[in-house]
């Protein structure tokens, strides 16, 4: 458990959220920590389609880029630099630094969590269609006042 | 086995509530249910009244209901004093709204019943609460209970009121009351009630005596809502749209006064008179009082319609004894306390004189009255027996209470001189109740109907303006001919001639003016006298007395005359106008008065007993248990006070 | 560390969701008679987890026995056994209901059982991301039961939500990856130790990890503004789901938050960090007045208890957010309350909707006299939710006004007390209609004219039809009707008369379990000393 009480990512991503005010941290964060940047990039991309866009599928595509950028920001922290697979070798001994294995688990989990939410929302998706002949959002809200 | 007593009084009621519903197709049972549950509950309070007396509380407990309180009924002189009283009156109401509910034949008598049982279940449980939260309880339970009988009319008007009563009253305890209990559980870590107040109090006092106040505060106004406080105390004139019975026992006994005896219980109990003076906040709330009796007099003078004058009476007289439990001293307490039975009897009176005159003759309004103690001799005396009574005139009910708290205020003012100030308000408002109950009793027997000032005084010309209340004989003016063309002449104008004495002839050519609400009897405004009655309840004895051969024959076109007025309520106006019949009140004698003839007896009944109580509380009050539970309860609370001299 | 039956109550409902598919492969109408026996089973199993709870206090079950480090912990201790309970009983409510008046298709006893399962892992998950997955369940399964409607507007009603609740979940997976980054555990109990020892309460990491999650739980638990997605879930969706997703989805959408709260970030947190606290107690205060004078104005009554829902989980989170022994006490005992009141209150509307088909305020005119222990049942929770005493309503009030005024929070108090005259607002209205409005000025309301309950000014229904007119009863117009219908008219008595208007019937049981969810309601009024000794425990623990 040695590697997880101190994994890679932790007191650098605290780093990199500390340094935003200043400007040269915020580009030795953006330069280093490309991963959390790419993270905070998809996640708020991914939030400001889910809310902007009246079209029912892009919706589900920016939830989906806002999930996405979730399982990136676990599969990063749990990068440790010069670390190995977490795998325990076949013939035993102690290894070095390993990769935290849980945020992994996490993930996919998460992925498959995510992959049956966008099942149920495409099928909804599908019968609204059917009904409404049009996947745009405030088309369909019109005709239901109607 | 008699600490049960308490629960049992509480729980009658409640039981006797699912029996009215289930009878609610045999009208003569569920009337009967009602008047067993009564008798039973007044049975099982008066049964504790002996032991009472002989220094005994009984009490039983629920066990815990909330962290650290229980569950508690304990009957102690205060509670029993006030159970006592509210269901003795109870059972007198009970007969006069069988008279009322079916002289007018109002609908959903069921839940009127079954909520008045509920109200009077609620009422007692305030009566014996032995916390502050099990008063709560009870407090918010009434509230809900009384609710449909304020809506009981499901008119817009009435439905208006409801809101409005709801409104109020769970300002006053859910918000107030509740804040005030909180509030107090969490400085004294107890809300029992202890004689003379709760001990961990008087020490909280003197660290944090603003926070102390602020209890006081949330809780006597929260209880004064209910007892008709200024400025909380426009629900209650806009009540008065409810049924009589319901103004009388309930707008003027049991609900009003669960506000006065809640401001009793904070006083006395929770916070102790000592604290409550020490801390500046009785006299404070007595303050508001004399405000409140002054000003509601004030008002009262302006209102034509009898049950809004009584309405405001009812908010200055509470105002009385809130103000007396302000003053800190013996006297103050006990007429404080005194007031609450010689109210009631007396308001009681004169609310079930309002609804028999409403009943009788559909007159509401002062104006309409001119004369009318010919044609109800024993009602009117009755009414003016309980208005002397309520200006304190010697040898009624309201002389000693008001004496009592007149010397109690005076004692206090050596050492406080607000006391003096009180003294005054309470004198003054003593001249204005005369002021606004002369003129009803001078109306009713020494105005004649052709002849007679127009009231109120103050709309019309100074010195007086003659009118006459009796109904033109040639077909009024044209525009009231043009309201009436929509309604077929036999609908409205059936032929009475021959059917009948001439006293209970009706004529309709005269439309009365519209009043500014409408009432019971103008969304059912049938009389008592219908034939459906007769044939319903045929056996009854009430109608033996009454009908004899009159009003039979033009039973077919009385009917028809209550479609239209159903179609057309706002015709109702027009069909049963108020005032006198043309040719003016008949007269009755004393004779036929006793016969039944001025009203039915379930109704003379109630208004006599009523009377009686207002006169023997006056005279007789240690000898009918009242004065002795109030000296004992004063002296509990007082024990170990030391008064400033 | 093995006590199966914790695991038995997660894993029971989820593999019985299973059978219908399975089961209705070969026969038809299994679904109802496999989630009757599932919840039946669940039920005991709650009872069981009770009672041990209540002997021997918090335990746990390791699942798979690995060790918490990095297994997964089932908790059972008196606020979740609490919750379990109401979950079970709640799910054999609805179920009674749903025999009669519920859905026939397989896959929704499918989604309801699934549900179930999913409601109680996140009441007994002791670790954070588990309870993720579990919100996650909870969610998928609710999507699909809204849309079970068949309507568009159902549809988009689940769509929407799906997309704002899972959104929420995600804020609060962020969270927790905050979470795990600054102390590498996931397992509460860990977690609640190694935030303090390794980086300190207020260090931003843990401040960002608080913020996301209670946002994202706050989502789920529908905090004013984030409450959007439920009034248009709860109208849309059909009455037996409405009646189980209001109950239970927000409670334990609440639930969760206050799980968090205090087995992770614990007491201390808010008070290193006093705004995190302040700031939740604002905005769930907000949602008290902005849900009850939403309520207000609604006409739809579905939409009306939904607002409702806002503004008493408003006050739910206030407390919790208040961090006080009493506070929270009063918190949990609403939470478990109001989840009771409106499974009873849905359930009534869904009654009153099955037998005449209405559904807006203005339509419910009169009703109290067609049917009356449905609509006084259905009074006495309104007035439970208003916290008139006895109730369990007034129960969660009082001591969650005593636990701001010992929090010295003197204006959440006032919120606390002042909502009371807020929820009479919509309470009042919705009463009035009931008992005192005549049906016959409003359009579309079911007419009066064969029901004389109402008139019974004296009269008698052996004199016959003679006596008719002496109900001078503004609106009897055509009493004439049979008197047949006087004679008695319950529910199903009702439902029979409309039968041919495309109403669906009511059936005993529909009546039934709504009137013993009332005399529940009120039962529970006087059970404060229970609640504190079973939930005394927990408070003590986590204070």
């Amino acid at each position: 458990m040695t590697a997880l009480s101190a994994p890679g990512g932790g007191s650098l991503a605290l780093s990199a959220l500390d340094g935003v005010a200043t400007v040269p941290l915020a580009l030795s964060a953006l330069s280093t920590r490309y991963a959390y940047a790419t993270f905070a990039l998809l996640f708020a991309i991914g939030l400001y389609m889910m809310i902007a866009s009246p079209n029912l599928v892009k919706k589900v595509i920016g939830l989906n880029l806002f999930q996405s950028a979730i399982f990136l920001f676990f599969v990063s922290m749990a990068y440790v630099r010069g670390g190995a697979v977490p795998a325990i070798p076949s013939e035993g001994g102690a290894v070095g630094a390993y990769a935290s294995p849980l945020p992994q688990v996490i993930v996919l989990t998460a992925i498959v969590v995510g992959v049956s939410l966008t099942a149920v929302a495409l099928a909804l998706i599908v019968r609204l269609y059917t009904e409404y002949g049009t996947l745009n959002e405030e088309t369909i809200r019109e005709v239901m006042d109607e | 086995m008699m600490d049960n007593f308490p629960l049992y009084v509480v729980l009658v009621s409640f039981f006797g509530m699912f029996g009215i519903f289930a009878a609610h197709r045999r009208p003569n049972v569920r009337e009967a249910v009602t008047v067993v549950v009564a008798l039973a509950k007044f049975g099982l309070v008066a049964s504790m009244v002996p032991g009472v007396l002989a220094g005994k509380t009984y009490v039983f407990s629920a066990g815990e209901f909330v962290a650290g309180i229980e569950f508690v009924l304990r009957a102690d002189p205060l509670g029993t004093l006030f159970a006592s009283l509210a269901s003795l009156l109870w059972i007198v109401t009970s007969f006069y709204s069988i008279g009322y509910m079916r002289g007018l034949d109002e609908h959903s008598q069921t839940r009127y019943f079954a909520s008045f049982a509920a109200s009077l279940s609620a009422t007692m449980g305030i009566a014996f609460a032995g916390n502050l939260v099990t008063i709560f309880v009870f407090y918010e339970l009434l509230s809900i209970a009384t609710y449909p009988l304020v809506a009981h009319d499901g008119t817009d008007e009435a439905r208006s009121a409801g809101r409005k009563y709801l409104a109020y009253t769970m300002f006053g305890g859910g918000v107030l009351v509740l804040a005030g209990t909180v509030l107090v559980f969490f400085l004294a870590g107890t809300v029992t009630f202890t004689p003379g107040g709760i001990e961990g109090l008087a020490d909280v006092a003197n660290s944090n005596e603003s926070a102390v106040q602020l209890a006081y505060l949330l809780l006597a106004v929260g209880f004064g809502v209910k007892a008709g406080l200024m400025p909380l105390h426009q629900w209650l004139p806009t009540a008065m749209v409810a049924p009589t019975p319901v103004s009388g026992l309930l707008h003027a006994v049991a609900v009003v006064k669960s506000g006065a005896f809640g401001v009793a219980r904070v006083t006395l109990y929770v916070f102790g008179p000592e604290v409550a003076y020490r801390i500046g906040m009785g006299v404070a709330i007595s303050t508001l009082a004399a405000f409140t009796l002054l000003a509601a007099s004030f008002i009262a003078l302006r209102k034509d319609h009898l049950k809004q004058r009584l309405a405001y009476s009812t908010v200055s007289q509470l105002s009385y004894i809130v103000l007396g439990l302000g003053i800190f001293g013996p006297y103050g307490l006990i007429g404080a306390l005194l007031h609450i039975p010689a109210h009631a009897f007396m308001k009681l009176t004169l609310f079930f004189c309002a609804g028999a005159a409403h009943v009788e003759t559909h007159t509401d309004h002062i104006s309409e009255m001119a004369g009318i103690g010919k044609r109800m001799p024993v009602v009117f005396g009755a009414f003016a027996l309980a208005a002397a009574g309520m200006a304190g005139i010697p040898l009624f009910a309201g002389f000693v209470s008001k004496y009592y708290m007149l010397i109690g205020a005076a004692e206090m003012g050596t050492f406080a001189p607000v006391g003096y100030y009180l003294a005054g308000a309470l004198l003054v408002s003593g001249v204005l109740n005369i002021a606004y109950f002369w003129p009803v009793v001078y109306t009713a027997f020494f105005e004649a109907e052709d002849d007679h000032d127009a009231k109120p005084l103050v709309d019309h010309r100074p010195g007086g303006e003659r009118r006459s209340t009796l109904a033109v004989t040639d077909g009024g003016d044209p525009g009231d001919e043009d309201a009436d063309a929509d309604i077929g002449p036999t609908d409205l104008r059936p032929d009475f001639s021959g059917s009948g004495s001439p006293g209970e002839r009706r004529d309709y050519s005269e439309p009365a003016p519209l009043v500014e609400g409408k009432y019971a009897v103008d969304a059912n405004p049938s009389d008592h006298t219908t034939p459906e009655e007769d044939t319903r309840d045929g056996g009854e004895d009430r109608n033996e007395a009454r009908n004899g051969s009159e009003g039979r024959n033009g039973a077919e076109a009385h009917t028809a005359a209550e479609e239209a007025d159903t179609a057309h309520e706002m015709d109702d106006y027009d069909a049963h106008h108020e005032g006198p019949p043309p040719g003016g009140w008949r007269r009755l004698s004393a004779a036929e008065a006793f016969r039944g003839e001025e009203t039915t007896w379930f109704m003379l009944g109630p208004i006599l007993v009523a009377v009686t109580g207002a006169v023997l509380v006056g005279i007789i009050p240690y000898e009918l248990g009242f004065l002795e539970l109030i000296e004992l309860i004063v002296e509990g609370v007082l024990s170990g006070t030391e008064v400033p001299a | 560390m093995s006590n199966p039956e914790l695991a038995l109550l997660v894993a029971v409902p989820i593999l019985a969701a299973t059978l219908p598919l399975l089961v209705g492969l070969r026969f038809d109408s299994v679904g109802w008679p496999i989630a009757t026996v599932a919840a039946l089973v669940e039920a005991g199993l709650a009872v069981f987890v009770a009672s041990r709870v209540a002997t021997e206090g918090r335990y746990v079950h390791s699942l798979g026995n690995y060790p918490r480090q990095y297994g997964i912990e089932l908790v059972a201790d008196g606020f979740s056994a609490a919750v379990v309970l109401l979950i079970a009983v709640v799910t054999l409510a609805v179920l009674g209901y749903a025999r009669r008046g519920g859905a026939r298709e397989k896959t929704y006893y499918s989604a309801f059982l699934l549900l179930c399962g999913g409601l109680m892992g996140i009441g007994l998950t002791g670790d954070v991301f588990n309870m993720f997955v579990f919100l996650e369940i909870v969610g998928l399964a609710t999507y699909a039961l809204v849309a079970a409607g068949r309507s568009g507007r159902s549809a988009l009603a689940a769509l929407k939500y799906l997309l704002v609740g899972t959104a929420g979940a995600s804020m609060y997976l962020v969270g927790i990856g905050f979470a795990f980054v600054a102390t590498g555990t996931l397992n509460m109990a860990e977690l609640s130790r190694a935030i303090p020892e390794t980086v300190g309460y207020s260090d931003p990491l843990v401040v960002a990890s608080f913020s996301f999650v209670a946002v994202g739980l706050s989502v789920k638990a529908a905090i004013f503004p984030l409450h959007t997605w439920m009034p248009d879930a709860y109208a849309e969706a059909p009455d037996t789901v409405t009646a189980y997703i209001a109950a239970l989805v927000s409670t334990l959408g609440a639930y969760a938050l206050a799980r968090i709260i205090y087995s992770v970030y614990t007491p201390a947190f808010f008070e290193a960090v006093p705004l995190a606290g302040d700031a939740l107690v604002a905005f769930a205060t907000t949602s008290i007045v902005a849900g009850s004078v939403l309520a207000v104005i609604q006409s739809d009554v579905k939409r009306m208890l939904a607002y409702s829902s806002v503004a008493q989980f408003g006050m739910i989170v206030a407390a919790f957010g208040l961090g006080t022994e009493q506070a929270l006490l009063g918190g949990a005992i609403h939470l478990v309350g109001h989840g009771l009141m409106k499974v009873g209150l849905f359930l009534g509307v869904g009654v009153i909707a099955s037998a005449y088909g209405v559904r807006t305020v203005r339509e419910y005119a009169n009703l109290g006299y067609r049917s009356p222990v449905t609509v006084a049942a259905m009074g006495i929770l309104l007035l439970g939710l208003v916290g008139i005493p006895p109730s369990v309503g007034f129960l969660g009030k009082w001591y969650i006004a005593w636990g701001a005024i010992e929090a010295g929070a003197p204006v959440v108090a006032a919120v606390v007390l002042f909502s009371t005259l807020l929820t009479l607002l919509y309470v009042a209205r919705l009463l009035e209609t009931l008992y005192f409005r005549p049906p016959d000025d409003v359009e579309g309301a079911v007419p009066a004219a064969d029901v004389r309950l109402r008139s019974d000014g004296g009269g008698d229904a052996d004199a016959g039809t003679d006596d008719v007119s002496a109900d001078a009863d503004a609106g009897t117009d055509d009493v004439s009707a049979d008197v047949g219908a006087y004679v008695d008219v319950d529910d199903a008595g009702m439902a029979e008369i409309n039968a041919g208007t495309g109403t669906r019937p009511v059936s005993f049981g529909m009546v039934f379990v709504v009137a013993a969810i009332a005399v529940a309601a009120v039962a529970l009024g006087f059970a404060g000393p229970v609640f504190e000794g079973f939930l005394g425990p927990f408070l003590e623990a986590v204070l």
